[in-house]
C-alpha cells in the first residue's frame, strides 16, 4: 500500500500561477518531510490531498483511496494541522478538540476520552480549560497537533508546524512530531521550507521546486551526498587550496573557508599536514551538511555537483 | 503501543504510552448532527462566555412577553366574570396580532446571531478544519442553517405555545377551550415554519458573504429594513404593479402577508393592506425568497478558497 499516490498531478490557479506542475511521485508509509521554498506548493499538495482544493489536471490518491471520488473516506482517515491559525479564541483547548472530534464522527463520550488523552499528549494540561485567545504561540501549535490527532488518523498532514515557535518551542514540536510517527505508528508528511527540522525527524524526503519535484529518496542519501569538508583558517587560504590542490584534492575557496572534497578518513591527515607545512592557524575543521540550498543549486547547474556549496545549515 | 508492565518489589508501573482508538466511528452523518447541536447552542450561547448570552436570551425574553401580558390580563378579566365579548376585547394579542412584534425579534436575532454561525468560523481560519473531516462543504453550510432555523423556530414557535396553553387553561371547561383554540395552532405553526424559514435563509446566504461580524450584522438588517422602506414608499405613492412587486421583495411585506393569509386575517401591515395583493402570491414569494437565499448559501460554501 502506498501513503501517497501522485501522477501528473498539476494545480493552476486563475491569475496563471502554476502551483503544482505535472507531479509524479508515490510515497511509502513512515515519517515524510516535505521540503521547498515558500511558494513551491507544498501547501498546495496537502490541500488537494485533503479535497480542499480540486487539481486542474492529474491525479492523486492517498492511503489508495482516489482523491477526486473518495474525498469523504480519506477525510475521515487523515489528520490536518494547518499552517495559519485556525483556533477560535473564546473557546477553551478542551472544547474545541472535542468539537473537532464530533466533528471527525466520534461518538460523544469517546470524543471526550479522546481529547483528554490527546491533550495531555501534546503537553496541554490546566491550561486546557482557558479560552484559547490567552495561549503562547507553542500551546497554539500544541492545539492545533491535538485536534489533527484527536481521532487517531492513520496519516497526519502537517504544514509547516513550527511556523512562529521559537528554538526551545521548535524543539519540543519537533520531539512530539518524531514521538507521534514512531511511537504510535502513524504515518506523517511534515511540510517544511527547513530541512533541519526534516532532518531531525523525518525518515525519507520529498523536495519539491517550483512546483516540480526536485528529488525524493531516504533522507541518508541527502546527507551522504555530501562529501565535503569545511577547514577554516586564520589567513592565506588560497595557498592552503592550491597546496591541496597539488596533494590532488578537488578544493575551493569561500571567504576565509577552504573547501575541500572528502576522499576519507585521510583527507583529515592531508589537511592537518598542509596546515602545517604552510604554518597557518587551523581554526576549525568540519564536514559540510547538505542544506537545501545545495538541492535547488543542483538542479539549476545539474554538473556543479558537491563542490560549490553555500555555508547555509552547516553548523549543526 | 503494547508494554509489559515493569515487575518490581514495591509493585509494578503500567506505561500504557498512546492508545490508539479501536472504537466506532460514526461517519458523517452523526458530524452533521453534532455541529447542527453545536449551532443551536452557540445561537443561544451556550456554553460561552456570558457576554455572549445577552443578546439571544435577552431577545427570548422579550419574545414570551406579549403572550405573558396577554394572559395576565386574560386571567384578571376571567376572574371578574365578564362574558366572553368582554374578555376577548380586552385581550390586546391574540395569534394573528402576535407575529408583527415577533417578527422584529427573530430579525434582531440573526442579525445579532448569523454571523456568529457563518462569519466567526471564516474570521479565525477554523473552516479548514471543518472541511478536512467528516463532512463536506454542503454538510457544514446545511447543518449551520439548521442549526439557526431550529433557534429561530424555538424563538417564534414558545410565544405561540405561551398562548395556547394559557387561553384553554384560562377558558372555563378545558375541552370547550381546547376545542376553541386548537384551530389555530396548524396556522401558528406553519407561520413560525415560514418566518424561521425566510428570515432564517437570507440572513444565513448574507452572513456567509463575510467573515467580518459588523459588516454582516448591517447587511443583515439592511436587507429586512431598505426593501421594506422602498415597498412602504412605492405602495403609498399608489404605484401599482411598481409598489406590489417592490412588496414582494421585500421580505417583511412578504411575512406580514403570509400572516395574514394563513391566519385569514386583516393584515396589520398597512403596506401589505394597501398593495392589494393576493395572499397566495406571499406565499410563493416566500418560497422564492428561500430558494434563491439557499442557491447563494451553496454557492458560497462550495466556491469558497480555504
Amino acid at each position: 500500500m502506498s501513503l501517497v499516490a501522485l501522477d501528473g498531478l498539476t494545480k493552476r490557479y486563475p491569475g496563471g500561477v502554476t502551483a503544482l506542475d505535472g507531479l509524479t511521485l508515490t510515497i511509502e508509509p513512515g515519517i515524510v518531510g516535505l521540503v521547498g521554498a515558500n511558494g513551491a506548493g507544498k501547501s498546495t499538495l496537502i490541500k488537494i490531498l485533503l479535497g480542499l482544493l480540486e487539481p486542474t489536471s492529474g491525479s492523486a490518491s492517498v492511503l489508495d483511496l482516489d482523491v477526486a471520488t473518495q474525498g469523504l473516506a480519506i477525510r475521515q482517515l487523515v489528520g490536518y494541522m494547518p499552517e495559519h491559525d485556525c483556533l477560535p479564541n473564546d473557546i477553551s483547548a478542551s472544547d474545541f478538540v472535542n468539537h473537532m472530534a464530533r466533528m471527525s464522527g466520534l461518538p460523544r463520550a469517546s470524543a471526550r476520552e479522546r481529547t483528554a488523552e490527546v491533550l495531555r499528549h501534546v503537553g496541554l494540561f490546566e491550561e486546557r480549560y482557558r479560552p484559547m485567545g490567552g495561549y503562547s504561540t507553542g500551546m497554539k501549535q500544541r492545539v492545533k497537533l491535538a485536534q489533527a490527532l484527536v481521532h487517531d488518523p492513520r496519516l497526519l498532514l502537517l504544514d509547516e508546524p513550527t511556523n512562529g515557535l521559537d528554538p526551545a518551542g521548535r524543539d519540543e514540536m519537533l520531539d512530539l512530531v518524531e514521538r507521534t510517527g514512531t511511537e504510535f505508528g502513524i504515518a506523517i508528511i511534515m511540510a517544511s521550507h527547513l530541512l533541519g527540522e526534516i532532518e531531525r525527524v523525518g525518515q525519507y524526503l520529498v523536495a519539491i521546486d517550483a512546483g516540480r519535484l526536485l528529488r525524493a529518496a531516504e533522507l541518508h542519501t541527502f546527507t551522504q551526498h555530501t562529501g565535503t569538508l569545511i577547514v577554516e583558517v586564520d589567513e592565506r587560504p588560497t595557498a592552503l587550496a592550491e597546496h591541496l590542490e597539488g596533494a590532488g584534492l578537488h578544493t575551493g575557496v569561500d571567504g576565509s573557508h577552504v573547501l575541500v572534497e572528502l576522499r576519507g578518513d585521510e583527507t583529515h591527515d592531508q589537511v592537518v599536514d598542509a596546515v602545517v607545512e604552510l604554518g597557518l592557524a587551523l581554526i576549525r575543521v568540519e564536514p559540510r551538511r547538505s542544506s537545501l540550498e545545495d538541492l535547488f543549486r543542483d538542479t539549476a547547474a545539474p554538473d556543479a555537483e558537491s563542490e560549490e556549496e553555500s555555508d547555509e545549515e552547516a553548523a549543526a | 503501543m503494547d508494554r509489559r508492565p515493569s515487575e518490581g518489589r514495591g509493585g509494578s508501573i503500567y506505561d500504557l504510552g498512546y492508545r490508539g482508538y479501536e472504537g466506532p466511528r460514526l461517519g458523517r452523518r452523526a458530524a452533521i448532527w453534532a455541529l447542527l447541536a453545536h449551532s443551536v447552542r452557540t445561537a443561544y450561547g451556550i456554553g460561552r462566555n456570558a457576554r455572549s448570552k445577552v443578546m439571544p436570551v435577552g431577545l427570548a425574553v422579550l419574545a414570551v412577553l406579549p403572550s405573558m401580558l396577554a394572559l395576565g390580563i386574560l386571567m384578571l378579566v376571567t376572574t371578574l366574570n365578564a362574558p366572553a365579548e368582554v374578555v376577548e376585547a380586552f385581550s390586546p394579542v391574540a395569534y394573528s396580532t402576535i407575529f408583527p412584534f415577533i417578527a422584529i425579534l427573530v430579525f434582531l436575532f440573526c442579525a445579532s446571531q448569523a454571523p456568529e454561525l457563518f462569519g466567526r468560523d471564516q474570521q479565525m481560519g477554523v473552516l479548514p478544519l471543518y472541511f478536512s473531516r467528516a463532512i463536506g462543504r454542503l454538510d457544514y453550510a446545511a447543518a449551520r442553517f439548521l442549526g439557526l432555523f431550529a433557534s429561530l423556530l424555538v424563538l417564534v414557535l414558545v410565544p405561540y405555545l405561551l398562548l395556547l396553553v394559557g387561553r384553554v387553561l384560562v377558558a372555563p371547561d378545558l375541552f370547550e377551550g381546547l376545542a376553541e383554540e386548537l384551530p389555530s395552532a396548524p396556522a401558528a405553526l406553519a407561520v413560525a415554519l415560514m418566518t424561521a424559514a425566510v428570515v432564517g435563509t437570507l440572513s444565513s446566504a448574507v452572513a456567509s458573504l463575510t467573515p467580518r461580524r459588523s459588516y454582516a450584522t448591517v447587511a443583515i438588517i439592511a436587507v429586512f429594513l431598505v426593501p421594506n422602506i422602498v415597498a412602504s414608499s412605492l405602495v403609498a405613492l399608489e404605484t401599482g404593479l411598481v409598489g406590489q412587486i417592490a412588496a414582494v421583495l421585500s421580505p417583511p411585506d412578504v411575512l406580514d402577508g403570509v400572516n395574514a393569509y394563513l391566519f385569514d386575517a386583516r393584515p396589520d401591515n398597512i403596506t401589505v393592506l394597501r398593495a392589494g395583493i393576493d395572499g397566495w402570491v406571499y406565499v410563493v414569494a416566500a418560497f422564492a425568497w428561500i430558494a434563491g437565499s439557499l442557491a447563494v448559501l451553496a454557492r458560497r460554501y462550495r466556491s469558497m478558497v480555504v
